[in-house]
This record gives C-alpha cells, sequence and structure tokens, in this order.
C-alpha cells in the first residue's frame, strides 16, 4: 500500500465509525479499501461488512486430524512394530489407545490452531506499521486507502461526520 | 391509578426508588460500572507498575525458601537418593504424588474460571480470567516438579518422551503414568496458548503506554497486534475453540491422574468412583484456590478494588459451595460402597483411615471441605466478606491437601500382606513441599508486575454488551450478545 | 590386513528353553532364613542396614513370612511362608512401567526387570499384590572386603532403582547354555536358584513347569498346592503347599 494515500481517521465509538463507512461506500470506495481497527472486538457486521477470511478453523480440523494420525502412530503403530509383552495385556489395547488417541488429537487441535493465529495473523509483525496508540484506548479507526480518489476531500468528509481526528497514516515501528 | 398511589406511599417506607436502585446497581457489578477505556487502561498499567518494599521484601524472602527449600533438598536428595524422604516398602508413594495432584488440581482453578464460565456466558468472569489462568500454568510447574522429585532417576526424566533413538526405546503406553505425561503436556501446553491469546491485545495496549525496558518487551511480546479485523477474528475464533475444547482436557488430566491410582489393584485405590471424584476434588480446590488468590490481588494491589467486586467474591463462594456439595457426595459414594462390601483388607483401611495415625486428617478433611462450607457459604454476607472467604478457602485447601494424603500415603500402608505393613514418616518431602508453594507464589507476584492481570479488552467488551433497561419500573441488567 | 566382520548376534527366543516355576514346601519351611542369605549373596544385594530395615526399607527379594494369631495361650501361627516375586503370567507390575523396564520374558516366561532401564517411578510396586519388589533408597556402602564377594555374574545396582528376584536368571542361562554344550535339554538339576540350593530342608523346588515329569510340576500338582492370591488372576509361577491355613491362600 502506498504511504501517501492511505488516510487514517479516529473515531470515539461505533455509530459515528459506522456512518463513516456508510460515507465512504457512498464515495465510491471498495471494501478492501476500508479497513477496521479497534481496541476491542467489533464484528464485521457492525459496519456492514463480509466476515474476514480466517484459515484458523481449517488448520484447526487439519490439526486434530495429525493429532488423531500421532495417537494411532503411538498407540498402534510402534507396540506393533516393536512388541513387548506387558501384564498379559494385547499389544493394542483398547483403553490405552483410545486415550492416548484423545489426547493427542486434543493436542493436535489446540497447537494448530494457536499456530494459525500466528500465521494468520502475521505474527510477529516487527515491521512499522499504521497504528495510532489511541486505537488501544478504545477509539476505532478506519484506515482508508484514498488512491483514485480526493484523500483532501475525504479526509474533510470524515471529519464533518464526527472523526475526532483524521489524518495521513505513517508506518510507524509498533 | 390507585395502585400508583399505593405504590408511591410504599416508596417512603424504605422500598428503593429507581434511582438508588440503579445506583446500588453500577456499584455493584463492575460490567454497570464503565469507565473510559483509557482509564482502565491506566488503572491496570499503574497497579503492574507499581511496587512498593513490602512487596520486594516479601518476593525476596520467598526466592530465599525457593533456594533452599527446594534447591538446595532437591540437590541432597538427588545426590543421596531417595533415602532421604520419607518412603518405605511399603508406601512407595508419598508427599511427592500428594504435591503432585495437589498443584494439578489447583490448576484446574483456571480453566474453570476462563473456559467453563466463558462457555456458560457468566459475564462476571471477565475481570479475573487471567489471574485465574496464571494459577494454571504455575500450579502445573509445581506439579511438573513434584513429578520430577518423586523419580528415583530424575535425571533419566526424558526417557517418558517418545524420541526416535537407535536403542529401541520407547515409553510404554499402557502404563497411566504415560497417560499422565501425554495428559499433562497437553493440558500445559494448551493452558499456556489460552493464556497467551487474550494476553496479545493487552501486551499491545501496555506497549502503546510503557517506555524503557517494559516498551521493549511489550513490543516484542505484542508482536505487532493492531486490532485489525482479521486480527480479532483469529484471535475470536481461537479463543472460543479454546474454550470448548480445553474442557474436555481439563476432564481428561485429573480422571487420568486419578487413573494413576484407580488402575493400581491395592484395597482403596481400586475404586471406579476416582475418575469424576478426582475432577471434582481438583475443582474444590481450584476454587478455593482461585478465591484466595484474588483476594490477596484485589488487596494488595493498586486498583483492584474496582475490577474485583465483591460480587466476584460472592460468586465463587457459591460456586465453592456447589462444589463442595459434589465432592461431598462423591466422597460417600466412594466411601459407602467400601464400607458396605467388608472385604478384609478394604475394612483394614477404611479403619486405618479413620483411627490410625493420621485419623485427625480424615476427620479434618471433612469438616474443612463439607461442614465449614455448607455452614457459611450459603449466607450472602460471609461470601462477600474477603476474609472471611479467604480463610474458608484456605481451610477447604488444606482438606483436599488432606485428602490426597489419605488415598496415597496411608492407604500404601495396608495391603493384603501384614507382614509388610508399615506407617510413613515424611523426611525432606516437607521442605520440598514448602519450595514447591514459595515458587508458585513467587512466580506468580513476579507475573503480576510483569503481564496485565486483568484482561481490560475483556472487560471493556463486557461493559459495552452490559446496559441498563427499565421493565416496568424496574431498572433490569441487559446484556447483549456482541458475539 | 583382512577385517573380519562379526556376525551379528540377535537372541533367538526358541534358544531358551523352558518355562521356569517353583515349588515351596511351606510344611517342611523351618523359618531359618538361609534362603534369604543366599539369595542376598547370589543377586549382591546391598546391606541396608538396622535404621533403613527398620523403617522397611530392606532390600531382601525374598521373605519368610510368619503370622500370628489369636490371644495367649490360644494363640494360632501361621506356617513359614517364603514369599519372593511370584513371576506372575500376567504381571501387574509390567504394564504400569512408563519405560518399559519391567517385561515380561517371552523366552522363559518370567518377569524381567531392567535396571538400566529404570527411572525409579516406583509405580510397579504399588501395584504389585504380593509387595514383592525392592527400592535402592540410598547408594548402601560396601566396606572391603565385602566387595570382593559380588557375584560378577549379576549387575550392582545403584541408588532410584527397583528390583526383586529373578528366579536367578543367570544360573537360568547357565545351566541352558551348559545343556546345550552337552547337546540335551535342560534337566531338573541343571538350574537351582540360590534360595534352593541353600535351604536345609529342600523346601524350595524349582524346575521347569512345561515338563510334566519335572519335581515341581509334580509337586504343583498335589493336593495340597495352592497359589496365592489366585483370585487376583496374576498366574504366579509359585506354588504353596501346606495344608494349613496361611495368608494368601485365597481369602
Amino acid at each position: 500500500m502506498d504511504n501517501k494515500n492511505l488516510l487514517l481517521a479516529v473515531f470515539a465509538d461505533i455509530d459515528p465509525a459506522a456512518h463513516a463507512v456508510d460515507l465512504l461506500r457512498s464515495l465510491g470506495f471498495g471494501e478492501d479499501q476500508i479497513s477496521v481497527i479497534s481496541g476491542f472486538p467489533i464484528s464485521e457486521a457492525m459496519f456492514g461488512r463480509k466476515p474476514q477470511k480466517s484459515h484458523v478453523p481449517l488448520m484447526a480440523l487439519g490439526g486434530s486430524i495429525l493429532g488423531l494420525l500421532v495417537g494411532l502412530f503411538f498407540g498402534v503403530w510402534t507396540p506393533l512394530t516393536y512388541p513387548l509383552n506387558v501384564g498379559g495385556q494385547p499389544l493394542v489395547a483398547g483403553p490405552p489407545v483410545i486415550i492416548v488417541i484423545f489426547e493427542m488429537t486434543m493436542l493436535g487441535m489446540l497447537l494448530s490452531t494457536f499456530i494459525a493465529v500466528f500465521l494468520d495473523s502475521k505474527f510477529p509483525n516487527l515491521k512499522p506499521m499504521e497504528y495510532v496508540p489511541e486505537i488501544s484506548d478504545g477509539k476505532i479507526a478506519l484506515l482508508i486507502n484514498c488512491e483514485g480518489h480526493n484523500c483532501d476531500a475525504v479526509s474533510k468528509e470524515l471529519q464533518q461526520s464526527g472523526a475526532e481526528s483524521v489524518r495521513k497514516a505513517e508506518a510507524n515501528p509498533l | 391509578m390507585a395502585v400508583m398511589a399505593n405504590s408511591n406511599q410504599l416508596h417512603g417506607k424504605g422500598h428503593v426508588m429507581e434511582p438508588d436502585h440503579e445506583a446500588h446497581l453500577r456499584e455493584e457489578h463492575l460490567m454497570l460500572d464503565p469507565r473510559p477505556r483509557s482509564e482502565l487502561n491506566a488503572m491496570v498499567m499503574e497497579s503492574m507498575t507499581t511496587t512498593s518494599w513490602k512487596f520486594w521484601a516479601v518476593a525476596g524472602f520467598l526466592a530465599l525458601v525457593v533456594a533452599v527449600c527446594l534447591g538446595y533438598y532437591w540437590y541432597l536428595m538427588i545426590r543421596d537418593g531417595m533415602g532421604i524422604a520419607g518412603i518405605n516398602k511399603p508406601v512407595y508413594w508419598g508427599i511427592f504424588l500428594v504435591n503432585t495432584v495437589f498443584w494439578i488440581g489447583i490448576s484446574h482453578a483456571g480453566t474453570f474460571v476462563s473456559a467453563l464460565l466463558k462457555v456458560f456466558k457468566a459475564e462476571y468472569r471477565r475481570p479475573f480470567t487471567r489471574a485465574a489462568e496464571l494459577m494454571t500454568t504455575f500450579g502445573l510447574v509445581q506439579a511438573g516438579l513434584s513429578i520430577f522429585m518423586h523419580m528415583g532417576r530424575v535425571w533419566l526424566f526424558y526417557w517418558l518422551f517418545p524420541y526416535p533413538n537407535e536403542r529401541g526405546l520407547w515409553p510404554n503406553f499402557h502404563s497411566p503414568l504415560a497417560w499422565d505425561f501425554l495428559a499433562i503436556n497437553t493440558y500445559l501446553l494448551s493452558s499456556t496458548m489460552y493464556l497467551t491469546m487474550p494476553l496479545i491485545p493487552d501486551f499491545a495496549m501496555a506497549r502503546d503506554r510503557s517506555t524503557g525496558w517494559r516498551k521493549s518487551l511489550y513490543r516484542v511480546l505484542a508482536m505487532g497486534f493492531r486490532g485489525t479485523e482479521a486480527e480479532w477474528r483469529h484471535l475470536r475464533f481461537a479463543m472460543n475453540l479454546f474454550a470448548y475444547a480445553i474442557l474436555p482436557v481439563m476432564f481428561s488430566v485429573h480422571t487420568i491422574v486419578s487413573w494413576d491410582f484407580a488402575a493400581a489393584m491395592r484395597p482403596g485405590w481400586s475404586s471406579t468412583i476416582f475418575g469424576p471424584y478426582f475432577v471434582i476434588g481438583a475443582l474444590q480446590s481450584g476454587l478455593s484456590a482461585v478465591s484466595m488468590v484474588l483476594i490477596v490481588v484485589r488487596s494488595t494491589m493498586k486498583n483492584m478494588k474496582y475490577f474485583i467486586r465483591p460480587e466476584h467474591l460472592d460468586a465463587l463462594g457459591k460456586l465453592m459451595l456447589i462444589i463442595s456439595m459434589s465432592w461431598g457426595y462423591f466422597f460417600f459414594n466412594d466411601y459407602i460402597v467400601q464400607w458396605y462390601n467388608g472385604d478384609k483388607y478394604t475394612d483394614l483401611l477404611l479403619h486405618f483411615h479413620e483411627a490410625g495415625p493420621v485419623g485427625y486428617m480424615w476427620f479434618l478433611m471433612i469438616i474443612f471441605n463439607v461442614v465449614i462450607p455448607w455452614a457459611t457459604l450459603w449466607n450472602k454476607k460471609i461470601r462477600r466478606n474477603p476474609t472471611a472467604l479467604f480463610i474458608i478457602g484456605f481451610l477447604v485447601n488444606v482438606a483436599m491437601w488432606f485428602e490426597r494424603y489419605i488415598i496415597i500415603p496411608t492407604s500404601l500402608s495396608i495391603n493384603r500382606f501384614p507382614f509388610t505393613y508399615q506407617f510413613y514418616k515424611p523426611g525432606v518431602e516437607i521442605p520440598l513441599s514448602f519450595g514447591t508453594l514459595a515458587l508458585f507464589i513467587l512466580l506468580y507476584m513476579l507475573a503480576t508486575r510483569i503481564l496485565p492481570i486483568v484482561p481490560v479488552w475483556e472487560v471493556h467488551e463486557g461493559q459495552a454488551a452490559h446496559s441498563i433497561k427499565k421493565f416496568g419500573k424496574e431498572p433490569v441488567v441487559t446484556i447483549s450478545d456482541l458475539e | 590386513m583382512t577385517i573380519t566382520k562379526i556376525e551379528e548376534h540377535k537372541a533367538d527366543w526358541s534358544e531358551v528353553e523352558g518355562v521356569w516355576g517353583m515349588a515351596i514346601d511351606m510344611d517342611v519351611c523351618s523359618g531359618c532364613q538361609a534362603c534369604v542369605a543366599a539369595c542376598a549373596m547370589e543377586n549382591n544385594i546391598a546391606f541396608v542396614g538396622e535404621e533403613d530395615s527398620g523403617y522397611g526399607r530392606a532390600l531382601h527379594w525374598i521373605r519368610v513370612e510368619h503370622t500370628w494369631e489369636g490371644e495367649y495361650p490360644e494363640v494360632h501361627s501361621t506356617p513359614f511362608q517364603p514369599i519372593s516375586c511370584q513371576q506372575c503370567g500376567d504381571a501387574p507390575c509390567e504394564p504400569v512401567c512408563p519405560v518399559f523396564a519391567s517385561v515380561h520374558s517371552q523366552a522363559e516366561d518370567i518377569n524381567l526387570q531392567v535396571y538400566n532401564r529404570c527411572v525409579g517411578t516406583r509405580y510397579c510396586a504399588n501395584n504389585c499384590p504380593y509387595v514383592a519388589r525392592t527400592f535402592n533408597h540410598r547408594d548402601y556402602e560396601r566396606p572391603d572386603p565385602l566387595a570382593n564377594q559380588l557375584n560378577p555374574d549379576v549387575t550392582v545396582r545403584r541408588r532410584g532403582i527397583m528390583e526383586k528376584c529373578t528366579f536367578c536368571i543367570q544360573r537360568i542361562h547357565k545351566g541352558n547354555e551348559k545343556a546345550k554344550l552337552e547337546g540335551r535339554s535342560v534337566q531338573d538339576g541343571d538350574v537351582i536358584p540360590a534360595c534352593a540350593q541353600a535351604c536345609p530342608a529342600d523346601a524350595i523346588v524349582f524346575g521347569r513347569l512345561d515338563d510334566p515329569q519335572s519335581a515341581v510340576s509334580q509337586m504343583s500338582a498335589q493336593g495340597r498346592a495352592f497359589k496365592l492370591m489366585e483370585d487376583m488372576n496374576t498366574k504366579p509361577r509359585i506354588t504353596y503347599l501346606t495344608e494349613e491355613k496361611s495368608y494368601g491362600r485365597n481369602g
């Protein structure tokens, strides 16, 4: 994204921010030119936007299948390949196998979910990004790519619609 | 009209007027007492960065206790063998296993508060989920240490891990201890991840509000979190998944720990009720420990009286009462089946529990776990009184430690060959136990000054969702489901 | 210079013969404890000392039990009962070891304790219904010249390791090798564990259970014969013989 064409508008509350998004839409901005940054989670529907794509659910499913396979490996494959008779129990015994499979499946699912959050959000991201500290004070910021529009005019309209501040977005080290 | 007139008359006779009722609601409930987010942030930052000389004096003392009781005595035990501990034949497991089960029990507190209460949408959990989750992580650290302590050749602990090698070595997954290894590690990783995820936005907040070494630290820990829609969506989904998924893990962990005992063919151990009995026991000691920790945090950290209010102690007290009743049910279940059967050695065992040298533990266990909670926690005033709740929580934890002592070393004295019976006299386990307790408290204290102890964004989210709506004349708390 | 390739030798289970078992005649046992002493000599068992032994840490692999019931003068005493590891077929100590230090030997059909694998969790000892296992709580001293007494065929154990009766497996292997050298099958008399060798009353009889003609098989078939805690389904390899009431006889 070209730094020169980025605007950062900070709002104090959801309603003015939602109106601003409507305003931007009416000015011809596409959904991918607007991004919402907030200090507490706001669902996309509150701005009339589509839910963001997330790979976390798919990775959670994949991770649990991987965990299941690891559990089968521990509980079934290794005892059959390196057999050691213990206590007269069958090599692949029902209850122990169930327990091992359960634990490994849960571990796989939870680990992969966690890793997916990191991968999808591109954590750790220590590059300079467009951000202002007011956001963690509960403000809602709209990051607008006004390429193809008159940035100053847009900026004025946003200020009139109730933004606390509108400025050129700068990428600062976070 | 006549009704209105009557109710106007009633107002003067001490019935609550609407504005007072609302003010009372706001004073009572954190969720109805919103302050600007910047103020919440400042309060949490202040509580995190403020330390007094008393804090450092206590931390220093605890560090000394850890160095001596944990460090030095464990070094002695590794050097000289388990002989300086109290184990013998037939009591092969003693206080180390008691501590292991105890700390795993305490660690269930965090998951209960942050996951179970979240699943049930109990909004009052919001300010203290992190304080409870920290207990899980540090409790599991102490449990892990206690497990290592009980091993005869602890320097070979890594043999329990299934790693590829050229000697044909592998752990035995038929063994409840191997299941323990898998379950406890799964639980430790999962709860640490579950602690970390909601921490990221709070680290971002701390990064924005600190300078110096703290800023560098939080900058790294926040990992570039800004609060974009995508980041929130990933976090939200993951946190929801964790909340639901970590519950079966939590249940399975203490069940598997109970199977260390139930899978063994010992009188008094081979009981089918051990699974749920231990889970409820874990919740019992965990919840009481959460109450104790919250009361200490509330009274020693700045601004915490805003976040943790008598309503939270009230709620925890009610939960403690319910879990105490469940514990009583499971204990009685276990007891009556053993008592009724009349098997020779089980009879001997029950008699030894109640009338043996540590019979006082058995009685105190019942009094502290059942009699005292049932006699006190039904009373709202007692529940809301921090000192009273702290004492009750402490006694419950003592009783739960006694319970595990009765189940492990006391039961092991009795087996089917009276020729081998021996009492258990703890040796170096006692300073080592104090060492783990000191380490737990020390880690917790240090963590409260490095991590924001209150998940501010969750409190903010909750406060945004709560409002007071009038139903007729009554102001009623309304909660919007913002997810 | 030619390099000789050394053939890789893998133990072939079929090479070791015999399903081993023991019969102990409690009616002739005099309680002299010669078996206890002999076992300690043969198997390099450490001397634990008075204080630790009194606390229950004695390392004896075999113990002679003797119990009394009733009040004087109507005291009934049970016969002397030497109890060691019963080498169970379905040993409860085996599945609970997290590192496979307690496994079942396919060859000799007894329970093995692998000293160098043991990490000392002591779960096996808790799960043994016969309380047959002992643990090395310390490194015990063997002041000179006691170290000269050590048996070179048996490992010397350090602290932190479980140990138990092995049916003198070193003697079983020696007897097997001798029989193989002579090109015959292992017979009664080839293998005598230390306890059986030392017993002055010949109360302990050892041999092959898979040979119906062996002394131990015939003794196990007697009417006086019973197994300890048979209802626990551990399938022990030791048969006790006595007419009188004793502990462990089916409840």
